[in-house]
């Protein structure tokens, strides 16, 4: 793995060379034809398909937003908006919800329908289809939930759930058409409708003239599967491609210097933590919690880690998005506390492994920096390093301490997924508290907007004192075209506006 | 080339040479069982499975734990390896755990893009490392000699990525006149646009040319200073007969253990190659693979590679024997 390391390092320095070089003449390229949008992400390979339920990677997601659509998408600070549905309305108790849907159209002409989106919720729901969004509807009872018309239908919930909308706009929670099985050339009511795909090779789409917003400003969009980051970036800059996901950091000095590429950044989109088991020796005593919180320099590690892009994390999730509570102070570093805490605790020399690895760009520098900051308050953590194709199954099950980051989803669904007693292995540090339990429950089944913004924000605030997630900042999420491409915007991952195309022109 | 035939038509298979060659290829077998059995143990030691990797960062405990069952994972690994090892004589290879589909065509899906670098690199390197290595061999320690040696010790001593994000940097980006990938195309679709072909084969041949055109000029200079040419120089034979016929052969031996190191070597150039033009050939099919903990994939590649490697050396190896057996 260090090998990886040392090889991405390397790269970032032989591409930062030319950086130095003025960048002259253009180059044709293979280029795209007028009105076509060649982007490139990386890619899954053989595994991927069009199923939108199960698809885990990016690309997967950004293809399937656009041969399909969601009732609702997420604004930047993941709030619902609407999109097939037009309107929703809880019943009193927040268990009963009554959808209203707007006239939209499959790529075959046949309307969008309440039987479509309950055959959807259904499937996704179902555990054998693997969905990833499964969660989001467990607790749906399909049973009594029905269409009322071919446009309105209600969905009933087991408890009450005033967040639920939340769930309609989850990536991969895509509607289908009611009975569909296959996906190898899948009908969508998306902006853009299948032509070509196969699994690790590119994919056409073409625009789809009957789309409820109107048709895509573009004719033609090909997803083109480029694994390797310095490719995508080659590529971009060739005049290969014309818009490259996922751009780190180190590239983006070298994309904006030649003044033909330019680089969109959602200013911060990903959480950066330090995740620490408090359900198992040694940080099951808070006060060794506490002292890494101390011990930290989180202006030090944004400054260096994250090249001064984003911006200080204050232990909880989701800074800048809806219920976040933002008037907590910046925590500061105090070393005299940390050791003392480490005294009191009897822990002086306390030794622990932080697990860590390549899965992100900023993991293996902040891991050294993180060492070094606890070393100088008196403890020595070892940074390992560990396969990142199943980095996040082994931090949920082995050792103590471990660097995870997420992108941005709605709070509520975070704190219900990663913090709950019941989130089961998705609870990284094996946080349990009934009273944040009854907090998030208690929020939840509360209609009353502000309220619940209360509720929500003593939940995180408990969370925060007692919970091993020591969120230490939030990273840039970068994204580049070509200065020919028109229409794209910084937008945090699993937003609406996030690799979305259909309002991009190029040429 | 031509000047080894008439030293292999001069031996005669004695019973001596087929045990020899059958204990040969027996060995031969054996290390591709070995490999088999190695790559299974070593894939499944990794850390996670099929299971975690497909469903990604969000699954719970219980998806987990179905889709383990559903691909069978939940059974004891020397169970799965003999199902395995049982679907091999059988000539089946097994279906992947990722996509359900069988093994041999997942591998054949990404052969064609593989065997066309290495197809080309190749022939570009076997003609280029002879002319240049007779070349500075015949003249060892002329200007020539000594600028050949300077080229292909500094191509060979810069790593593969190092080098091809150099040339991609001078010639597509700032240049502009080759693609800097091979975005999206594969296979024989990639004859279509040779252009893309350029620096991934550019690279390949870099790395392959030094070992193999010094052990020319070594064989060579050898050749070219031993009794035997002096002889037949001074029989009045002309200079390009000398070398041709005489000197050339001579060499043979030890360029032909090079090339099968350079056979191995392309297989391991051949992926940092791909995952840097984006092409979908074997060696990305392979990390792909192992990414996933698709088991049935991993042996299926691990087995192709080890047939290569072996196979070739084991074919070269005799051709060697056999020049032995035959030659001076």
């Amino acid at each position: 793995m260090s090998g990886v390391i040392g090889r991405r390092r390397l790269l970032a320095g032989v591409a930062g060379a030319f950086a130095a070089v003025p960048l002259v003449s253009c180059s044709g390229g293979t280029g795209s034809s007028p009105g076509r949008l060649r982007v490139a992400f990386p890619a899954g390979g053989a595994t991927e398909s069009l199923d939108p339920h199960t698809g885990s990677l990016f690309v997967d997601q950004a293809r399937a937003k656009a041969l399909f659509d969601t009732l609702v998408g997420y604004a930047d600070d993941m709030s619902v908006v609407p999109r097939l549905a037009e309107s929703w309305q809880p019943d009193p108790t927040g268990t009963r919800w009554r959808i209203r849907l707007r006239p939209a159209q499959f790529h075959d002409g046949r309307p969008v329908t309440a039987e479509d989106v309950l055959y959807t919720y259904r499937r996704i729901a179902d555990e054998s289809t693997a969905a990833q969004a499964g969660s989001h509807f467990a607790d749906v009872d399909f049973g009594a939930s029905k269409a009322i018309s071919a446009t309105e239908l209600e969905l009933v919930l087991g408890a009450p759930n005033f967040e639920f909308p939340a769930a309609w706009g989850a990536p991969a929670t895509e509607i289908v058409p009611a009975g569909t099985t296959d996906f190898t050339a899948p009908v969508g009511s998306g902006p853009f409708r299948y032509v070509s795909f196969e699994p690790g090779k590119p994919a056409v789409f073409a625009r789809f003239d009957g789309h409820w917003s109107g048709p895509a400003t573009l004719a033609e969009l090909e997803f083109v599967p480029m694994e390797e980051e310095s490719a995508r970036v080659n590529a971009l800059l060739s005049g290969q491609v014309d818009y490259a996901h996922d751009v780190s950091a180190n590239s983006v000095r070298l994309l904006e210097q030649g003044g033909r590429a330019r680089v969109f950044s959602a200013p911060f989109g990903t959480m950066q933590a330090l995740l620490l088991k408090v359900d198992r020796p040694p940080f099951s005593d808070p006060r060794l919690v506490r002292a890494v919180r101390a011990g930290l320099d989180r202006r030090a590690l944004l400054d260096i880690a994250l090249s001064g892009q984003g911006r200080v994390g204050n232990d909880l999730f989701g800074a800048g998005l809806r219920f976040y509570p933002a008037d907590l102070p910046e925590p500061a570093r105090d070393p005299e506390l940390a050791r003392s805490l480490l005294r009191e605790a009897g822990a002086d020399g306390l030794t622990w492994e932080l697990q860590t690895s390549t899965v992100d760009p900023y993991f293996e520098s902040a891991a050294g920096l993180i060492s070094q900051q606890l070393g100088e308050v008196g403890m020595r953590v070892t940074p390992r390093v560990g396969p990142s194709e199943t980095y996040f199954s082994d931090i949920k099950k082995n050792g103590v301490a471990s660097l995870s980051r997420t992108a941005a989803l709605p709070v509520p669904t975070f704190l219900g997924q990663r913090m709950t007693s019941d989130a089961g292995s998705n609870n990284y540090t094996g946080y349990h508290s009934a009273e944040f339990d009854a907090l998030h429950a208690e929020a939840l089944s509360t209609a009353d907007d502000a309220r619940r913004a209360d509720l929500l924000a003593t939940a995180q605030r408990l969370s925060r004192e007692q919970s091993g997630m020591v969120v230490w900042g939030f990273s840039g999420w970068n994204v580049a075209t070509s200065d020919q491409v028109s229409g794209v915007r910084g937008a945090p991952p699993n937003s609406l506006d996030w690799a979305r195309f259909d309002r991009v022109s190029v040429g | 080339m031509i000047a080894l035939a008439p030293q292999l038509r001069g031996a005669a298979p004695g019973a001596r040479v087929l045990a020899g060659l059958l204990s040969r290829v027996g060995v031969a077998v054996a290390q591709i069982v070995i490999v088999a059995i190695g790559v299974f143990a070593l894939t499944a030691l990794l850390p996670g499975d099929t299971a975690e990797v497909v469903l990604g960062e969000h699954a719970d405990d219980g998806q987990v734990a179905a889709l383990r069952e559903q691909l069978g994972l939940d059974e004891p690994l020397n169970t799965r390896f003999l199902d395995w090892a049982g679907g091999i004589l059988h000539g089946d290879l097994g279906t992947s755990l990722r996509t359900g589909r069988p093994v041999a065509e997942e591998i054949a899906g990404n052969a064609a893009t593989t065997m066309l670098l290495t197809a080309l690199t190749l022939l570009i390197v076997l003609p280029l490392a002879l002319w240049l290595g007779v070349r500075s061999g015949l003249r060892a320690g002329s200007r020539f000699d000594r600028s050949v040696n300077f080229v292909v010790v500094l191509l060979n001593s810069v790593p593969e990525f190092a080098l091809a994000l150099l040339l991609v940097g001078v010639f597509s980006v700032q240049a502009g006149w080759l693609p800097a990938t091979a975005a999206g195309l594969s296979g024989w679709s990639l004859t279509a646009e040779p252009a893309v072909l350029v620096l991934p084969v550019a690279v390949l041949v870099a790395k392959q040319l030094c070992a193999l055109a010094r052990q020319v000029r070594t064989g060579v200079v050898t050749a070219n200073a031993a009794e035997f040419a002096a002889h037949v120089r001074r029989a009045g034979l002309g200079e390009r007969e000398v070398v041709l016929r005489h000197v050339l052969p001579n060499t043979i031996g030890p360029v032909l253990q090079q090339l099968a190191r350079t056979v191995d070597g392309l297989l391991g150039g051949v992926v940092v190659v791909e995952a840097l033009f984006a092409l979908q050939g074997l060696g990305a099919g392979f990390v792909e693979a192992v990414r996933a903990r698709d088991l049935p994939t991993v042996q299926g590649y691990a087995l192709l590679f080890a047939a290569i490697t072996i196979g070739v050396n084991l074919i070269i190896d005799l051709a060697a024997r056999r020049f032995r057996a035959g030659g001076r």
